[in-house]
């Protein structure tokens, strides 16, 4: 049953998305830059109609910051995705059309890249090679691509039993081509959604990295770190703590519900009505 | 089906048990009384404060490790030191020191008149780096009357000499142990020194030999913080006891509500300036330097970077000395002005300049500040923040900057602009002679309008930008006492300091006893009963053959983490040590870790350690990785199983609830906040939990781990909203799967049968739906575990525990590898075992798998 409520989930995630968009994309004009100015006098202010979301310590616009956060944070959740989704399709891709030895290792590193717990990698490469958003992309990225290749591989693998795939290797066609011009095509939405459901835990990822200090560095603005900063001003300015959270959880929000969404769609067990 | 899973629930307390039992194996914090840890925002240079003005050196030794002559008291006067009682001349040129009888230096050797002697002229010679040197140079001549008394000859009166004297550049050391007095000072003081571990802390302990009223406490701590955004949680987390002067004062006035916690608010000497460079083009116009003036409105930056602590000041003056004059009026906030005199001098249309930044926080901060006032008046600010020996070097040694900002806090070092070629840039023969009056008249009233002549000129002359009067926030557990509220001086005397009864505290608290085998025994004991408990329902060889790929598994992770921490940072060793460390000093390290060997053969040593528990000796710490870990799991264990208990536990009977009545009300509403909560952050979540329950309700604290040692209660509370912000993500992700699958097992035919036979729509729930469904559950429990313990790390970050995440982001920001690389294998191998269980209890659950070995 895709039921009433996934539809409405499909709507708000999609305003919400672009909502986000509109967000970061303004960030790379100027209407931010009065709201980025220092201005001690009007520090700490609460939400009022000159600043919705408030001022933060050094009088910046809270609204301001989270806008161009958005850059930064999507920024990187994005590149980390695009980097795990590059390099992880190929390899399923490879995996399913070769099997043997390639299909076991690339299972085997899988199992490695799994066995750290999430942000563990990330903690170990910021350690070893200093914090940054450039580590944040790298370490998130590194996460993402056994997720794509298993992915990739498990459903390349029934595809290769189908006639289309049978027939192009009658004709001789190589395990590139055949990967990507049959196998490729087929795996394309579910790649969509799966990386819709990566970049929302990207999203997280980096916050949570940028909020121990680990991710991207001051003075680019980032939710994480706002809310890092927020934390010992909570008493006094809640507000620091609540718009960054908020921008944050709605983000990931949004990005499940459109994911979902899709999903559901394209599950057949779920379309048809059971349960 | 329903068998099975009753035999799976069966090994699950079993499990629960072993992981209890290593809490019991793990130490806990010795009681260590009578040890205290103090934060430093900056680490000391060098150790000897005969040679350098860097304020952490004094921090550290002065009055602890080094005394003077004299000494300078809490309130500022001047108070017999190692000379007990002193003459001086009439004509004020002779001064005769009784020394105390029977002081020894902490070498043994006694004190005695030629030490003074000799510690005085090494300061003034020719060629000494004593920032006193200058003041000294009236001194003719040093006479040793006796083994114990020594006579100062001066040629031209000094007022202020017995305060000097009493200063940490002043103190006296031995002739014999002098040449290391940088890394390994050796005084007469209460304390003597243990270690430096650079980068990280310095320690020192009780002197039982000491001359006076033995210090109180038996070891001192000084532990270098640089993060001011990590204070507060430092603070919070027991990993320091207290701050003489707590670099954030955002987080004060929270502190202050906090029983926990002792704030003492007091002034120091320290007067914070934007430094201008006086001879560099174009801040050698005064009309440039007035323009600056002008800009800069003092009020904000008190309040945008000190949260309002601070006093304003117009001068290079204390406002709480009684010759204080009050200048601010002088150059008030107006740019108007400042935009007419930068026309005036030539700069319609401003100028760009370089503003360098020290570490400290109220450096930073102003800075900020202070560029975008400067813009306001078209002067373009770039902010360079540089390192503190850079600063040293660059600024005040060099004389290579336009600006920077920089807290004075010697005491009455108003002759500093006096003294040819300091970084300022400034020379004055009227200021010079000013000051040379001064030191020549005793007459106080005399002196007092000879100090207001001094303060006026430096206003008018406009020399730098003076700011503020920095505050002295002193922050520290409630149970201490004798800190200074106020510094005269710069230094931490801790001579008079004491806790009160028998305090146990993490952070003072070492750990002596290996633990490393603990491990082992638990990684053995939990595999054995895992194989015992499921012998009956496992092939040997579906066992063996999970048991090599979680080998596998494990040796690839530990050969990652290996490269990752070992290889990736080129030299480990001096990149633990940092950019400032010797060749020798990085080439010991190397030795010592036995980084001087190729890799392969560093990865082989490191399995070997690791097969007998050893997993090495922190660099920072200095005591063995396995004891870290094992003092810390006494907090994250219980977090993370406390936490997968709610889970589990809101979880299960929300989806039992949607599950009874599918696609009711009640089943959207429930399913709707779980997929809500599924997008809240758990740090966040964290955030809010403090917000409405510790900022608001007062119900719990807002961060903080009080131990095990006052029971089991006040510590699980510390955990509960941890255990909370973790717990309520993962129940929404455990509550929509344990849902799907209800509502796939009510669909099928045994079900039905159940349905059909009588039972009522729970017991055909709970008996035949749950137990079907638990099956997909178990593995999202066990990726949940995984998921857990990598949020506790933050969640411990945002609750200030000092559980193993905070050992790992510590390790990370000190740069301490071993530990790194000790905790993130340990974090690994708990991840993968945890994965491995979850397989087997597959087994016992779907007797369909146990042979296969499929899934």
């Amino acid at each position: 049953m895709p039921p009433a409520r996934l539809t409405v989930g499909l709507k708000i995630g999609t305003v919400l998305l672009s909502v986000y968009a509109a967000l970061a994309l303004s960030s790379l004009s100027s209407v931010y830059d009065a709201g980025l100015t220092i201005e001690v006098g009007s520090r700490l202010l609460a939400p009022s109609a000159a600043h919705w979301f408030g001022t933060d310590a050094l009088g910046r616009d809270v609204l301001a910051l989270v806008a161009v956060g958005t850059r930064t944070s999507l920024g990187v959740a994005l590149a980390a995705v695009a980097a795990g989704l590059l390099c992880g399709v190929p390899l399923g891709l490879l995996a399913a059309a070769r099997g043997g030895l390639a299909d076991d290792a690339l299972a085997r590193a899988g199992d490695l890249v799994f066995a750290f717990p999430s942000l563990l990698l990330a903690v170990l490469l910021a350690a070893a090679a200093g914090p940054g958003a450039m580590t944040a992309v790298i370490a998130i990225g590194v996460f993402n691509v056994p997720v794509f290749a298993r992915l990739v591989r498990g459903n390349a693998l029934s595809l290769m039993q189908r006639d289309f795939v049978m027939a192009a290797r009658v004709a001789g066609r190589s395990t590139a081509a055949i990967a990507f011009d049959h196998l490729l095509p087929n795996v394309a939405t579910l790649i969509v959604v799966q990386a819709t459901i990566q970049l929302s835990l990207a999203i997280v990822a980096e916050a949570g990295l940028s909020y121990v200090g680990l991710g991207v560095q001051p003075p680019d603005p980032s939710w994480g770190r706002m809310l890092n900063e927020a934390q010992t001003l909570a008493s006094s300015a809640p507000w620091l703590a609540l718009f960054p959270g908020l921008a944050l959880a709605l983000a990931v929000l949004a990005l499940n519900l459109v994911g979902s969404a899709m999903a559901t769609h394209l599950d057949p067990r779920s379309r048809a009505g059971s349960p | 089906m329903s068998v099975g899973s009753r035999r799976g629930d069966r090994s699950a307390p079993a499990l629960a048990l072993v992981l209890w039992a290593a809490l019991l194996f793990s130490p806990t914090a010795s009681a260590a009384t009578n040890m205290i840890t103090l934060g430093l925002a900056l680490e000391p240079p060098n150790l000897d404060p005969t040679a350098t003005s860097a304020e952490a050196t004094q921090d550290v030794v002065y009055g602890n490790v080094y005394e003077g002559l004299t000494r300078i008291t809490e309130q500022g006067r001047v108070a017999a030191g190692l000379a007990q009682s002193w003459t001086v001349s009439d004509d004020g040129l002779r001064y005769r020191f009784n020394l105390r009888r029977g002081v020894h230096f902490h070498d043994g050797t006694p004190l005695t008149a030629a030490d003074v002697r000799w510690s005085l002229d090494r300061a003034r010679a020719a060629g000494s780096t004593n920032p006193l040197r200058e003041l000294l140079a009236p001194l003719q001549a040093i006479h040793i009357v006796d083994e114990l008394t020594v006579e100062l000859e001066l040629e031209r009166p000094v007022a202020d000499l017995l305060t000097y004297l009493g200063w940490g550049n002043l103190v006296i050391l031995s002739p014999a142990t002098a040449t290391r007095a940088a890394t390994a000072p050796v005084g007469t003081g209460p304390y003597r020194f243990v270690e430096w571990r650079k980068g990280d802390a310095v320690v020192l302990e009780l002197n039982p030999d000491y001359w006076g009223t033995p210090a109180r406490l038996q070891r001192v701590t000084f532990r270098i913080v640089p993060d001011a955004s990590s204070a507060l949680a430092a603070l919070l987390a027991g990993d320091v006891d207290g701050y003489s002067n707590f670099p954030a004062p955002e987080g004060v006035a929270a502190l202050e509500h906090d029983g926990r916690f002792t704030v003492s608010i007091g002034s120091t000497e320290g007067e914070t300036l934007l430094a201008i460079n006086n001879a560099r083009p174009p801040f050698n116009d005064l009309r440039v330097r007035q323009a600056l003036a002008y800009a800069v409105d003092r009020r904000a930056i008190i309040q945008g970077a000190m949260y309002g602590y601070g006093q304003p000041i117009g001068s290079h003056f204390p406002p709480h000395d009684p010759a204080y004059v009050d200048l601010t009026a002088r150059y008030p906030f107006d740019p108007a002005a400042a935009r007419a005199l930068l026309r005036e001098a030539g700069y319609p249309n401003g100028f760009a300049l370089t503003l360098r930044l020290p570490p400290p926080y109220y450096a930073r901060r102003s800075g900020e500040i202070i560029a975008a006032q400067l813009a306001a008046i078209g002067i373009r600010v770039r902010i360079e923040n540089i390192e503190w020996a850079q600063w040293l070097e660059q600024v005040f040694k060099n004389r290579d900057f336009d600006l920077t900002i920089i807290s004075h806090t010697e005491p009455m070092d108003y002759d500093i602009y006096a003294r040819p070629g300091y970084y300022f840039g400034y020379s004055s023969p009227t200021y010079a002679a000013r000051l040379a009056a001064l030191s020549r008249t005793r007459d106080e009233s005399s002196r007092l309008r000879l100090l207001s002549e001094l303060q006026r000129q430096l206003a008018d002359d406009c020399v730098n930008v003076f700011l503020f009067e920095l505050p002295k926030l002193g922050v520290w557990r409630h149970d201490l006492h004798g800190l200074w509220r106020e510094a005269p001086i710069q230094g931490i005397p801790l001579a008079a300091a004491y806790l009160d009864g028998p305090a146990g505290h993490a952070a003072a608290a070492t750990i002596t006893r290996s633990s490393g085998g603990v491990f082992t025994a638990l990684a053995l004991v939990i595999f054995t009963l895992a194989a015992l408990a499921l012998r009956r329902h496992v092939s040997a060889r579906h066992l063996l053959g999970r048991s090599i790929t979680l080998a596998v598994t494990l040796l690839g992770a530990s050969l990652l983490i290996f490269l990752l921490v070992n290889v990736l940072p080129g030299d480990p060793a001096a990149y633990m040590m940092g950019l400032n460390a010797s060749q020798s000093a990085v080439a010991n390290l190397r030795a010592e870790y036995g980084l001087d060997v190729p890799a392969w053969q560093q990865y082989l040593q490191w399995l070997a350690a690791l097969a007998h528990g050893d997993l090495g000796l922190s660099y920072t710490y200095r005591v063995p990785v396995a004891d870290l870990v094992a003092q810390r799991l006494t907090v994250s264990l219980p977090l993370a199983l406390y936490a997968l208990c709610l889970s589990i536990a809101l979880a299960l009977p929300a989806a039992l609830v949607a599950a009874r009545r599918p696609g009711r009300a009640l089943d959207s509403l429930l399913m709707g906040i779980a997929q809500v909560g599924l997008a809240v952050p758990n740090f966040w979540l964290g955030l809010l939990l403090i917000l409405a329950f510790s900022v608001h309700l007062h119900w719990f604290t807002a961060g903080g781990f009080p131990g095990w040692q006052d029971g089991i209660g006040p510590a699980l509370r510390a955990l509960t909203l941890p255990a909370v912000s973790l717990a309520l993500p993962q129940a929404c992700i455990l509550a929509r799967v344990l849902r799907a699958e209800l509502g796939l097992a009510l669909a099928e035919d045994y079900v039905r049968t159940a349905r059909a036979k009588g039972l009522s729509s729970w017991q055909a729930l709970c008996r035949h739906a749950l137990p079907n469904a638990m099956i997909p559950a178990l593995t999202i429990i066990g990726l949940q575990f995984s998921f857990l313990l990598a949020g506790a790390i933050i969640i411990e970050t945002v609750f200030a525990l000092p559980g193993l995440g905070r050992l790992l982001f510590q390790a990370t920001a000190q740069r301490d590898l071993i530990v790194v690389r000790g905790v993130v294998l340990l974090l690994v191998a708990a991840v993968v075992l945890v994965n491995f269980l979850v397989e087997l209890l597959y087994a016992v659950v779907d007797p369909r798998l146990r042979d296969t070995g499929a899934r």
